[in-house]
């Protein structure tokens, strides 16, 4: 609502004409409207104040007159012109005979009969006195080079009478709408603005990802299913491995750990059976991690929304921080993707094993555990300036969860596509800039 | 009655400056003519002499043909010349004949630029008549540096 009513006055900030015929009435009605609206902070003057009529109709009948002016320069300009191409005929036709009868003008009241010789000579004046004798072709070039000059000044003149034409009609239109009591309405452009209109447009694109996250869910759904159920089978084979060769191993333990003869037989029974649950979570591990590397990329990354996605049917606000998260560090290389991803995997599956409510206080901690990490991930690709500074980017906007989930959707679209979806990424960096 | 006097000062001065004023601009270009007329004669007159001194009998000169181009004229026979009379006829005469009429022709010339010059006189001294009226009505002291300055 705040926006809309910006760009209004933002619309009608141009010379509004109100039929009101009451002058006084009208003004009032207008500091009435900016009473009402806190945002607008135009100010409203009528024109009739800034210029009086009468100011402006002078400044009209002058320009006029400069225009009255011009157009008697036209006229001249153009009498040249004509007199120019007569000139061009005349010295074209009159070497077609040996000599022409002409009455010889001696001064201006008084001429002889006598007749032109040498038709085909002719002298040009030049300028500044000077004359030379040419040809009547060579006459006809120059007098052409004298008329295209001519023609250049009506051109020019004619520019300059349309200037004046217009701002004739500007001034005329001017007066009457001072004479007519309009008023100019001024608002300074303000930055905020934009950035409202910048969120508006973020909230559309977060609606809109929305939806299409509502049909991805499914999907993720089903997927999740799946790993859940190859982690059982995997987790089943180990325990069965497991209990074919517990005796040796825990042996191999006890060599390994030599320092810990000090305790004793039941304390040693005891922490056998803690090792041997540790080496299980570390092969777990591992098999999870062969099967996470199996996969590709973009396959972990959905196994990681699908994983993180389950707790955002709790808390929405964990969920973005999750899973900002976990998409930056897919485009970790593959060696140093490995760790967090099944650290956080791995305390998914805890999480899945425990209590529903564990699991809302889990996540938690888990962004405890990841923000340092992502921050040395930061320093490490040094290497890759363009995935870092998107990233180091992504970090620093996590507060801002409303323009997060498109910032995610967009990241996510550049794991699976890097090259396509450059130019997307400057538009989003711009708008959170902004904020 | 200082309504009235200032209604009459008005009129004396709208009197001066769309009556008189215009008038003595146009008498002004009047006689302007005349003394370019009265220039030309004096012209035609001296070439006709030189022609009588130097006894010129053929002539060969340029024309101008507009726009400053000029091309070589033959006059094969100048005893006879065309002057023109005014109202746009032309009278054949000899160099006499051309001589006498031309110093007739100055003889009007000149009276009529003293014609001119006397109404242009007695139009600058109505003007200055008119001011010194407004000068009394107004009861301001006679100042004659101003109106001379005018013109």
């Amino acid at each position: 609502m705040e926006v809309y009513r910006a760009q209004l006055t933002r619309v009608i900030s141009g010379p509004v004409k109100l039929t009101d015929q009451d002058p006084l009435q009208r003004s009032n009605r207008i500091n009435q409207s900016a009473m009402e609206e806190p945002t607008a902070k135009g100010t409203v003057t009528s024109l009739s104040s800034m210029f009086s009529v009468d100011d402006v109709q002078k400044a009209a009948k002058r320009v006029q007159d400069a225009l009255l002016e011009k157009q008697q320069e036209l006229e001249r300009v153009k009498e040249f012109i004509s007199d120019n191409t007569n000139l061009i005929n005349l010295v074209q036709k009159l070497p077609e005979e040996l000599h022409h009868g002409i009455m010889v003008p001696f001064g201006k009241a008084a001429f002889f009969p006598g007749r032109l010789i040498h038709t085909n000579e002719f002298m040009v004046l030049l300028g500044e006195g000077y004359y030379a004798e040419r040809t009547s072709k060579q006459t006809v070039e120059i007098l052409k080079r004298r008329g295209k000059v001519l023609d250049s000044q009506v051109d020019s003149l004619k520019a300059m009478m349309k200037d004046l034409q217009a701002e004739a009609s500007f001034f005329d239109t001017t007066a009457s709408e001072a004479a007519e009591g309009l008023v100019e309405i001024r608002e300074e452009y303000g930055e905020e603005n934009l950035s409202e209109r910048a969120s508006e447009s973020g909230l559309l694109k977060q609606d809109s990802s929305r939806l299409s996250e509502a049909d991805n869910l499914k999907d993720e759904d089903e997927e999740y299913a799946r790993i859940m159920s190859r982690l059982d089978e995997l987790e089943k084979e180990e325990l069965a491995w497991e209990i074919e060769n517990g005796s040796a191993e825990s042996k191999q333990n006890n060599v390994a750990k030599s320092d810990n003869a000090k305790y004793g037989d039941e304390d040693n029974e005891l922490e056998e059976a803690e090792l041997a649950a540790e080496t299980e979570n570390r092969s777990d591990e591992n098999k999870q991690n062969n099967a996470a590397g199996s996969d590709n990329e973009n396959n972990e990354d959905e196994q990681a929304n699908t994983v993180s996605d389950q707790f955002s049917n709790q808390i929405s606000l964990d969920h973005n921080l999750r899973h900002s998260e976990c998409t930056g560090l897919t485009v970790q290389a593959a060696l140093e993707d490995a760790k967090p991803r099944t650290k956080s995997l791995a305390t998914n599956v805890n999480v899945e094993a425990n209590s529903a409510e564990k699991a809302l206080v889990l996540p938690k901690e888990d962004n405890v555990a990841t923000a340092p990490l992502s921050i040395q991930e930061i320093s490490a690709q040094a290497s890759k300036p363009e995935f870092d500074r998107y990233k180091a980017f992504t970090e620093s906007i996590i507060e801002h969860n409303y323009n997060l989930q498109t910032d995610q959707q967009e990241q996510i679209r550049n794991t699976s596509k890097p090259s396509g979806s450059q130019s997307s990424k400057p538009v989003s960096r711009f708008k959170m800039q902004r904020k | 009655m200082d309504s009235y006097r200032q209604e009459k000062v008005q009129k004396f001065e709208e009197f001066v400056d769309r009556r008189l004023k215009p008038d003595l601009t146009r008498a002004i270009a009047e006689r302007d003519k005349v003394f370019e007329q009265q220039k030309i004669f004096s012209d035609l007159r001296k070439n006709i002499e030189n022609l009588e001194k130097n006894s010129v009998t053929s002539l060969r000169t340029l024309v101008n043909l507009g726009s400053e181009v000029y091309m070589q004229a033959d006059v094969p026979d100048t005893q006879h010349i065309f002057v023109d009379i005014g109202l746009g006829f032309h009278v054949e005469f000899t160099w006499s004949e051309a001589l006498k009429f031309i110093s007739q022709r100055e003889d009007k010339i000149a009276r009529q630029i003293d014609e001119y010059t006397r109404l242009i006189a007695s139009i600058k001294a109505q003007i200055k008549l008119v001011c010194e009226g407004i000068c009394e009505l107004l009861q301001l002291p006679a100042e004659t540096s101003v109106q001379e300055a005018i013109f």
